[in-house]
């Protein structure tokens, strides 16, 4: 069968059909919304109960080598890419994937670009304090967090597009995700997540790095007609 | 179970697509796979960019005529080991104190390594490769304009407004002819760290850009164009000082041969045994002294040290006319030897200066009979000399020839490093800090 997902964490694969079109539907113990891969549906979990959201994924087409289920390492943890949300900002579009880890835990693998990070939810409290809210982060000021200078590069209000697979949230059309993204000086990574509304005073952390895929040997990549893949 | 067959998003082989411009009908062939935010038309100018449904869409038409870059939209070409292909041209200049210097940015589109900047300056011929950085530069504060990267320091060369003058091709960014953007160009030749500022939808955006110079035969074969490329004026902002390549290796061969400068001198002065030849004390001034000698062996050139001292000698002078004449080939050598001493007293320091005794020193002297003859002179104000000395020294230790030969070896890296000099002052002469 098709669902791939499901090797990364056995047993948390539940045996659940999508409703619209009766396919498989491999939810996971972390997803909350899942994109029918057979008929384009939204399904999203709530408790035991399944609900149907319809067709409101219009992801694009935004040239992005990543596929679904392609598998890496990150700090020698394998993943798998199990789900993709496709944002819109003000110059255009940008996925995040995201990621299942083998020891259990989860992440995100930005791609805007060509240009990629990976980045693990980590505790609030590192950033409780230290950083402004979303309407006072200004851009290339420097917050110093864990004795790391971090420089805010974009800050930006985005607009759900699309998703494909899992995501461990139920992401619709108009939901918009006010975020900052910030580099270190030596390729460190982070995303403050400062909710729906950009009013959290303290914003969801995600830290990691700058990688590159052909680097961290991303596999299966997409196939693109008059190129080859060089080793 | 029946299903359809799944939809398999983006897992069939992504195919290039050949559109019609929305505005003049011509050919737009789109290479970037959906990577774009902008289309330009090559042949109109007009502005095409994605609807919310992906479809491109007239974003502005235009009527401007295509204009030829030193590199051609879709030429494909190996940097690296990667291959890029130019999907996008834009041209860009700046002006500093009245004077355009324009230059060409070639997006370079790799599907799985996204994109770089192939920057061609049009003022001085020379090339960039630049790529987004993974990072944030330093900024450091202890001095000034100067930013800080993986442990790499780059110095300010220039900042300046940079506006978009001309455009074709996709573009991964929303690029329109007049935008305008603060650079600030930061070298570490061959790299460079480029901070761009403009003011997008959201406020204030900040790019870094990594860049590093190519040589322009280098890019001219990479993309396979016929002839040369364009001549290069000047040094560029990135190029390598090529006298900084050689500099470490010219320093340690100079510290080579200074080790076996020394010990070599070292040697040479205790092989040598210096041999008074002739000397002779109490020699009256009132005539002069005519004597035969014998300086050295007979065919073997020898260096010697002549000395007149004088007694006393006190706010006085004494001087020496010497000739010395070869018996056997009748060739001369002379010379004038003057001892000086004198002394005072000047609004209560007292001072002194020259010495009861001077010396000449003569290399290539062929050994063999000579004839010394010596015309003395004295005078001053205090106590005339009696009588004089000489002594004439042969076989002595030159030193300014160790000396010459220690400079001689000074002299390349001293060199190359003036060279290196003088190729930066070239270099930042065209920067924001010529005048300086």
């Amino acid at each position: 069968m098709a669902s791939s997902t499901t090797a990364m964490q056995p047993g948390s694969s539940t045996d659940v059909s999508c409703p619209e079109c009766g396919a498989p539907a491999p939810f996971r113990g972390t997803t909350v919304s899942l994109v029918c891969e057979y008929c384009g549906s939204t399904i999203v979990r709530t408790g035991v109960n399944l609900e149907l959201l319809g067709k409101v994924s219009a992801l694009l087409d935004n040239g992005s080598p990543i596929l679904l289920g392609a598998a890496a390492s990150f700090d020698k943890v394998p993943f798998e890419v199990v789900g993709r949300l496709q944002l819109r900002h003000g110059r255009g579009t940008w996925n995040e994937w995201f990621i299942a880890f083998a020891d259990g835990g989860v992440g995100w693998l930005s791609d805007a670009q060509g240009s990629y990070a990976i980045t693990r939810p980590r505790e609030k409290s590192i950033v409780a304090g230290k950083v402004p809210p979303y309407s006072a982060c200004v851009l290339g000021q420097p917050l110093t967090v864990q004795g790391v200078a971090y420089v805010p590069v974009e800050r930006r209000a985005a607009t759900y597009q699309g998703a494909e697979g899992s995501l461990p949230f139920a992401a619709t059309t108009g939901d918009t995700f006010y975020s900052v993204d910030l580099r270190g000086h030596d390729g460190e990574f982070m995303t403050l997540d400062y909710g729906e509304r950009g009013d959290h005073q303290q914003p969801t952390l995600y830290m990691g790095r700058a990688v590159d895929l052909i680097a961290i040997g991303l596999q299966p990549l997409r196939k693109f007609a008059g190129w080859e893949r060089r080793a | 179970m029946t299903t359809a067959a799944p939809a398999k998003l983006f897992r069939e082989e992504a195919q290039a697509e050949t559109i019609k411009c929305l505005s003049c009908g011509g050919p737009i062939a789109l290479h970037s796979f959906g990577a774009r935010q902008r289309v330009v038309c090559p042949h109109c100018g007009s502005t095409l960019a994605p609807a919310d449904s992906g479809a491109l869409t007239l974003l502005a038409a235009a009527s401007r005529k295509h204009q030829p870059s030193v590199l051609p939209l879709h030429a494909r070409g190996t940097l690296a080991g990667l291959e890029w292909e130019i999907i996008g041209i834009c041209w860009r200049r700046c002006v500093v104190d009245g004077i355009a210097y324009p230059w060409q940015e070639f997006l370079l589109f790799n599907p799985w390594h996204g994109v770089r900047w192939l920057i061609y300056s049009n003022s001085d011929g020379h090339w960039q490769l630049g790529r987004s950085l993974d990072g944030a530069p330093e900024i450091l504060k202890r001095r000034h304009h100067t930013v800080r990267l993986a442990k790499q320091t780059f110095e300010h060369f220039q900042g300046a407004i940079a506006v978009v003058s001309y455009v074709e091709g996709e573009f991964t960014w929303e690029v329109h002819v007049g935008d305008q953007a603060e650079i600030n160009d930061f070298i570490a030749p061959p790299h460079g760290l480029s901070i761009e500022q403009s003011s997008g939808p959201d406020g204030v955006e900040l790019n870094f850009t990594a860049a590093e110079h190519l040589e322009p035969a280098a890019v001219w074969r990479a993309f396979k164009q016929p002839g040369k490329p364009p001549p290069t004026r000047g040094v560029g902002a990135l190029r390598p000082n090529p006298w900084h390549r050689t500099r470490r290796s010219l320093w340690l061969s100079c510290l080579v041969f200074l080790a076996a400068w020394w010990l070599l001198s070292a040697r040479l002065e205790a092989g040598r045994q210096p041999v008074m030849a002739f000397h002779q004390d109490h020699i009256s001034f009132d005539e002069p002294l005519s004597q035969e000698i014998k300086i050295g062996e007979p065919g073997v050139p020898t260096a010697i040290e002549f000395s007149l001292s004088a007694a006393p000698l006190d706010n006085a002078w004494a001087y020496a006319d010497v000739l010395l004449v070869n018996l056997a080939t009748q060739d001369a050598v002379g010379f004038g030897l003057e001892a000086s001493y004198y002394h005072g007293v000047d609004g209560g320091e007292s001072w002194s200066e020259g010495s009861t005794r001077a010396t000449a020193t003569i290399g290539g002297v062929d050994g063999g009979q000579y004839l010394l003859q010596i015309t003395p002179q004295r005078g001053g104000t205090g106590s005339t000399p009696i009588d004089y000395k000489v002594e004439l020294i042969q076989d002595v230790y030159l030193q300014r020839y160790v000396v010459l030969s220690f400079l001689v070896i000074l002299t390349f890296p001293l060199l190359a490093w003036l060279c290196g000099w003088l190729f930066e002052r070239r270099r930042w002469k065209n920067s924001d800090y010529s005048g300086d």
